[in-house]
């Protein structure tokens, strides 16, 4: 099925909300983790995550929407995403965002290669291809620091419907379910 | 934005924001005559340098990660500075934390304060934080890393000098950002020159009252003399790399006393 101009700038636009969702969120939690190890993993990676937005948001525009165009996800994903920010324990926000939303992501980035055309969609593809490309870097990165400070790595966890997001098969509302965002 | 109540402390009378989270091994104090400062380069000297050091890098990150969380209307470009200042804070306590390993240091060898953050964050709008944290607080990095990577080399630690002089580099950016943008933002609205000026008499203010001053003695039992309260040495040449007015940097020359390291045009322009 060829996604339309409009399909791939909505992905590319939830793509970009959720990236900066997350960039945000790892900002928010730099002041709050008391160690000096997680604190400058989360404050390394708010780069990471701000080039993604940023090259999204440069790509939507030349896909007929806004430049910087970002769109909230699905409801349910929202929802999601809302609570496994919102989490105070360093080790919870380690694994919550290493574990289970990078993880999530990377999933779903992979899932926009495989349906996009490699051709007509080239752009897209090269653009989610480097994005992809950090998310190895990103987990070495955390398990360096789970290895300096293992105290910090947390293997419970079952109850608490953590990786529940991972069961969330829509990503973006449908077409007309959301106006464009501002950036 | 609005600062909610229990989120700030009262120290001599100035109000500041409440420190951002740090491990229990740091004592966290507050005044600069609280921390530990010996004169010259001996070995405690030197780790107390860099554990002091790393923690304002800490600061630092904090102060852009938090501006980035704040402000989430502020122009795209210009989040994208502060996420890279994030990202290069981050990088600076790193290699200081890495340093002071290195040389027999530890986390919470030595008090830390968080004035920086506690000032800047109290800041309801983002061109007054930039003008306190990225103009002023990180300007006078420009000039301090100048001065002590020489004193560092000239102590025979190549090794730190060759570090801070990185670290000095890319102080230089976040100081540029910071003037382009206050620019651009005034420009496009006048009325964020005030803003900026009460930010930057808030910083004075907080000065005035919490700065050390000749007299006293601080925790390490050194006396703070007039000497040791006095700017450093103005770093020309990156204060202009970092976009700063030649008519700023005569201003703060002025402030120092002239003591500078001078590039060669401003030499020939003060003769």
């Amino acid at each position: 099925m060829t996604l339309t101009i409009r399909d791939k700038a909505d992905t590319l636009g939830t793509f970009r909300f959720v990236s900066v969702h997350l960039m945000e969120t790892l900002a928010r939690w730099v002041p709050t983790t008391p160690e000096l190890e997680v604190k400058t993993l989360f404050g390394r990676h708010i780069w990471d995550l701000a080039q993604h937005a940023d090259a999204l948001g440069k790509r939507t525009f030349e896909l007929r929407a806004a430049l910087h165009y970002s769109r909230r996800p699905a409801a349910a994903y929202g929802r999601e995403l809302e609570r496994l920010t919102a989490v105070p324990g360093t080790a919870d926000r380690i694994t919550n965002m290493y574990d289970v939303l990078l993880p999530d992501l990377a999933g779903r980035y992979d899932t926009y290669l495989k349906e996009a055309d490699p051709l007509l969609d080239e752009p897209s593809v090269r653009v989610i291809g480097r994005i992809v490309a950090d998310f190895p870097r990103l987990a070495s990165d955390r398990a360096a620091v789970i290895g300096e400070r293992a105290e910090l790595a947390a293997p419970r966890r079952s109850t608490n419907g953590l990786g529940a997001i991972a069961q969330i098969v829509e990503f973006r509302p449908a077409a007309d379910a959301a106006a464009p965002e501002a950036p | 934005m609005t600062i909610e109540a229990g989120a700030t402390k009262v120290i001599d009378g100035v109000t500041l924001r409440r420190d951002p989270a740090r491990e229990s091994c740091f004592q966290v104090v507050d005044t600069d005559a609280q921390m530990q400062d010996w004169p010259g380069m001996s070995g405690e000297a030197r780790r107390e340098k860099l554990h002091r050091h790393m923690n304002n890098e800490t600061g630092a990150l904090e102060i852009a990660a938090k501006a980035l969380a704040d402000f989430p209307d502020a122009p795209w470009d210009l989040r994208m500075q502060l996420a890279r200042q994030a990202s290069d804070e981050s990088r600076h306590a790193l290699v200081l934390y890495r340093r002071l390993r290195e040389i027999g240091g530890r986390k919470g060898e030595f008090p830390v304060a968080n004035y920086e953050w506690g000032v800047t964050d109290m800041l309801d709008n983002l061109p007054g934080r930039l003008a306190v944290q990225n103009r002023t607080f990180e300007a006078g990095l420009i000039d301090l890393l100048g001065a002590m990577r020489n004193t560092w080399r000239a102590a025979g630690d190549a090794a730190t000098a060759d570090l801070l002089d990185g670290i000095l580099a890319d102080e230089i950016t976040h100081v540029r950002f910071a003037n382009r943008w206050i620019r651009r933002l005034t420009e496009e609205d006048p009325r964020i020159l005030l803003k900026v000026a009460l930010a930057v008499r808030f910083l004075a203010r907080a000065n005035a009252q919490l700065g050390p001053k000749p007299g006293m003695t601080n925790a390490a039992g050194t006396v703070i003399t007039e000497e040791r309260t006095a700017p450093p040495a103005v770093n020309v040449e990156d204060r202009l790399a970092a976009e700063f007015t030649e008519a700023e940097v005569l201003e703060v020359l002025n402030q120092a006393g002239f003591r500078s390291i001078l590039p060669t045009p401003l030499k020939a322009a003060r003769a």
